[in-house]
């Protein structure tokens, strides 16, 4: 079974480079059977990597421990679901992962558009399949899924922590988002190539990108949702190079999904949108990379992996790649319209790429300053929280505020007078917000409270544009269904600033206590008064339960409780935190008891109290809704628009 | 299981070499050739489309209170004209 | 038409105004901290921090006033050269047991680390299934 899942690995490396190279020559010399036939092999090349990935979807399930892989990461006990998800959990799984959605989305972006963009995609065919030769090259000759061995008789199992509904979906989610950000590069790269420099390429992936967007930040947001309720620190980001590798690709993406609305209108930024999209593919596969080969210390890796060069070349080489192609394409890539205003639409996307492209590469420095500190002066530095957290906050705010008065704006230029008027009662309701907020003990921080009174103003702007769009249209309903992109952004708009509210309060505004508790003795945090109560051992079948009970009285009173697991298969411990989420109030009270004596009732606990952070996963959910909403094609808008101007116009 | 692989090799060979086995030989192996005037085309629908979603969005922001009169006056006329542009051109049948 | 649109100023300044930002910082409070492994740490002193992997018993407590007292190797290569750790403050994470590899930040003081913060790697996910 293995030889055929290296046999499949095999005819997709040879199909990719037959796609790489009978593309490439079939697309440069205008060869219709040619650029047929490298399509095709495209096709064939998902074929094959889908049953690669059946045959190691299957010995998971079969628990063929003589699979190494399988041995590796599974093992008897595991519930069939994590059996599955352990397809990922590994390196070569989940490069095989990776080479399966590319060369599955690559397929049917090529199909889609093979009618209509066909010198285009006469390009797009021969890239997809040079980043899939890569993937397969990678797969086949330096980390294979289907080493064998003689079968132990059960595997290692997964890590307990590791056991966890959201780690099931956030590395397929991440997937969706990294390797769909592959498909507008290669249409980039095509249009380059093709030299069609007129937004084409933009209008045929801008769903693709804004659904990669979507996956990307939603499986972010899982991510943290797991570190926040199983690693147990109280936190749930921690600017790990492992975290930060997913963050500067949305970041990056975040600015192409706004400044494309600009070459899309106005023919200008044609330059930065190729850069931008270079960007955003270049990071999502650096990210794998510092992730995998052990360059820079991190949570998740540690020793130098064989499979790091391979990755740095690839990323080398295909920057090298798209700077030239950009830098040959220059002459063709010029603005249609210039830029009037510092007042304007135009202006405003500007500012928000400014500040975004700003933050992620901040955010990269950070992570290389590791590497750059070692090159340079032989000793390894690390950023620490300070760094982020402030230019988190100095370019986020910032950015939070031109969320309001960005959509205020209207092309070429607008009236200061006019803005002033509209902006009149958000800003009187922000005002009024802060202040009271302020009052009410916001003040306590200052960057708090600045977030606290932005996200009020954005919220109004996007209440503003609700009712104003309701009376020019007839009905809310209507408004958003034939307006989806835009309506969609401001729901999008909204979760983010939900986000900002909820990461506001759980860390400018949260309470944090740590004591040596006996038993019977007590403590207070933030109005709550916590009392131990002693320790429990449970002893079940794989796992040993340790926790500590705590009875609460306060804003609600009942019992909190959290300890320590020891589980039996694999030999592992893990933490068990206490949360209530108190949703009346809006906080939770998050309880991490580190060490407890069962004999002598004695604790050592840190109780924190964390106002607001389940708006972060509520932002999750209306994040993936306004995207839904902008993604909905509408098959009627051509129709509807034709039939509205025809008689309009002269 | 080798049965089966070889099976998937065959087919695959099969579906790759496709294109040359339905027409081994072409009289017009031109990858743009047959799009030209589809490319025409698509370059109106393309530019109507553009003509229209800006209009649309001007009127929008017009009667949002983003653009005041004087500059939708000013706007309107210029993106009218390339809708009619495109309009017509479509309309008229292509040689 | 002026060739120099004041729109662009706007926008060259703002472009300006974030590098400076960004400069300025790095260059008054952007400290990070050394980190080190125990072949690396001679001389060094101050605040950093050890990658390393635990050796040894563990002892003590890390609530105690002694604290928890354990000795970290390089992880990869020698293993000749050993840096003393006391750790005080929260029980380390659950994963942390001899043979784990850790970053321990702390103080470096008199060949003697005051760790504060102790980071345990996840059992290593993305290395070769060799290991």
């Amino acid at each position: 079974m293995a030889d055929l899942g290296r046999a499949a690995l095999v005819v997709t490396l040879g199909l990719a480079v037959y796609s790489l190279v009978a593309g490439g020559i079939a697309a440069r010399r205008s060869e219709r059977r040619l650029a047929a036939s490298a399509r095709n092999a495209l096709y064939c090349s998902f074929a094959s990597t889908l049953v690669a990935a059946a045959v190691l979807a299957t010995a998971l399930v079969r628990h063929d421990f003589s699979f190494k892989y399988v041995a590796a990461h599974t093992n008897r006990h595991l519930p069939v679901a994590y059996t599955l998800s352990a397809f990922w959990g590994g390196q070569e799984g989940s490069l095989l992962l990776w080479l399966l959605v590319l060369t599955g989305y690559g397929a049917l972006a090529v199909a889609i558009n093979r009618r209509l963009l066909r010198d285009l995609t006469a390009w797009v065919v021969p890239v997809i399949g040079g980043i899939a030769t890569f993937f397969s090259f990678v797969l086949v000759a330096v980390a294979s899924p289907f080493g064998t061995q003689t079968a132990p008789f059960d595997g290692n199992g997964l890590t307990p922590s590791l056991q966890n509904p959201y780690m099931v979906a956030h590395p397929p989610m991440l997937y969706l988002g990294y390797v769909g950000l592959s498909v507008p590069f290669a249409f980039a790269a095509g249009a380059l190539l093709s030299g069609r420099t007129d937004e084409r390429w933009i209008i045929a992936t801008r769903r693709w990108t804004l659904a990669a967007w979507a996956f990307l930040g939603f499986g972010q947001l899982l991510g943290a949702h797991w570190a926040y309720v199983e690693v147990g620190w109280g936190g749930y980001y921690a600017w790990d190079p492992v975290e930060n590798a997913a963050l500067m690709p949305w970041l990056a993406a975040t600015a192409f999904l706004h400044s494309v609305m600009v070459q899309e209108r106005k023919g200008m930024l044609k330059v930065w949108n190729m850069v931008l999209v270079a960007l955003a593919f270049e990071l999502s596969v650096f990210g794998t990379f510092l992730t995998r080969s052990g360059v820079v210390n991190s949570i998740h890796s540690f020793s130098k992996s064989s499979i790091g060069p391979w990755f740095l070349v690839f990323v080398v080489i295909s920057s090298v790649f798209s700077l030239a192609l950009i830098m040959w394409r220059l002459p063709l890539l010029k603005a249609k319209t210039k830029l009037e205003s510092a007042l304007s639409r135009e202006a405003a996307f500007l500012y928000n790429n400014l500040l975004l492209v700003a933050l992620c590469l901040t955010i990269l420095w950070g992570v290389l300053w590791p590497i750059v500190t070692q090159l340079v002066k032989g000793e390894t530095r690390t950023m620490g929280r300070p760094y982020y957290d402030f230019f988190l906050r100095t370019f986020g705010l910032p950015l939070l505020l031109l969320m309001g008065i960005g959509p205020l704006i209207a092309w070429r230029k607008t009236s200061l007078r006019g803005l002033t008027r509209t902006l009149a009662w958000p800003v009187g309701a922000a005002v009024v917000t802060g202040v009271a907020l302020a009052a009410a003990g916001a003040d306590s921080s200052t960057p708090g409270l600045i977030a606290y009174t932005f996200s009020a103003f954005v919220l109004a702007t996007i209440m503003v544009e609700l009712v104003r769009g309701t009376r020019a249209t007839g009905s809310l309903f209507l408004l958003v269904a034939r307006n989806r992109r835009r309506y969609g952004g401001y729901v999008v708009h909204a979760a983010i600033v939900l986000l900002a509210i909820g990461i506001a309060g759980s860390s400018a505004y949260s309470s944090s206590v740590e004591r040596r508790l006996t038993l019977g003795q007590s403590m207070t945090v933030a109005g709550y008064t916590l009392t131990n109560r002693g320790v429990t051992v449970d002893s079940k079948a794989n796992v040993t339960e340790t926790r500590a009970h705590l009875a609460v009285k306060g804003p609600w009173s009942g019992t909190i409780s959290s300890g320590d697991n020891q589980y039996v298969n694999p030999p592992e411990p893990s933490r068990e935190v206490g949360i209530k989420t108190d949703w009346l109030r809006g906080e939770d009270l998050y309880v991490i008891v580190d060490e407890s004596h069962p004999k002598t009732g004695l604790i050592y606990v840190q109780v924190l109290v964390k106002p607001l952070v389940n708006l972060i996963w509520i932002a999750g959910i209306v994040f993936l809704f306004g995207s839904a909403v902008a993604l909905w094609p509408d098959a009627r808008e051509q129709r509807r628009l034709v039939a509205r101007f025809a008689t309009a116009v002269p | 299981m080798i049965f089966v692989g070889l099976l998937l090799a065959a087919a695959v060979v099969v579906l790759v070499a496709l294109p040359f086995l339905r027409e081994p030989v072409a009289d017009d192996d031109r990858l743009d050739a047959p799009s030209e005037a589809e490319g025409r085309r698509l370059t109106l629908v393309e530019e109507r489309d553009r003509a229209l979603a800006a209009l649309k969005e001007l009127e929008f922001d017009h009667r949002t209170g983003k653009v005041d009169d004087a500059d939708y006056r000013e706007l309107v006329g210029p993106l009218r004209q390339a809708a009619a542009v495109a309009l017509r051109a479509l309309d008229t049948p292509q040689e | 038409m002026s060739t120099r649109s004041p729109a662009r100023l706007v926008v060259a300044l703002a472009v300006a105004g974030v590098l400076a930002i960004f400069l300025l910082y790095t260059a008054v409070a952007g400290h990070s901290t050394p980190t080190l492994t125990p072949s690396q740490i001679q001389g060094k002193s101050g605040k950093l921090a050890v990658v390393g992997t635990v050796v040894g018993k563990l002892r003590g407590d890390s609530h105690g006033t002694s604290g928890l007292r354990f000795q970290l190797v390089d992880p990869q290569g020698q293993k000749t050269k050993r840096v003393d750790v006391v750790y005080r403050g929260a029980a380390p994470p659950p994963l942390f047991r001899v043979g784990r590899s850790v970053v321990v930040s702390g103080t470096y003081v008199h060949g003697q680390l005051q760790g504060t913060d102790i980071v345990t790697k996840c059992p290593s996910k993305y290395t070769s299934s060799a290991s």
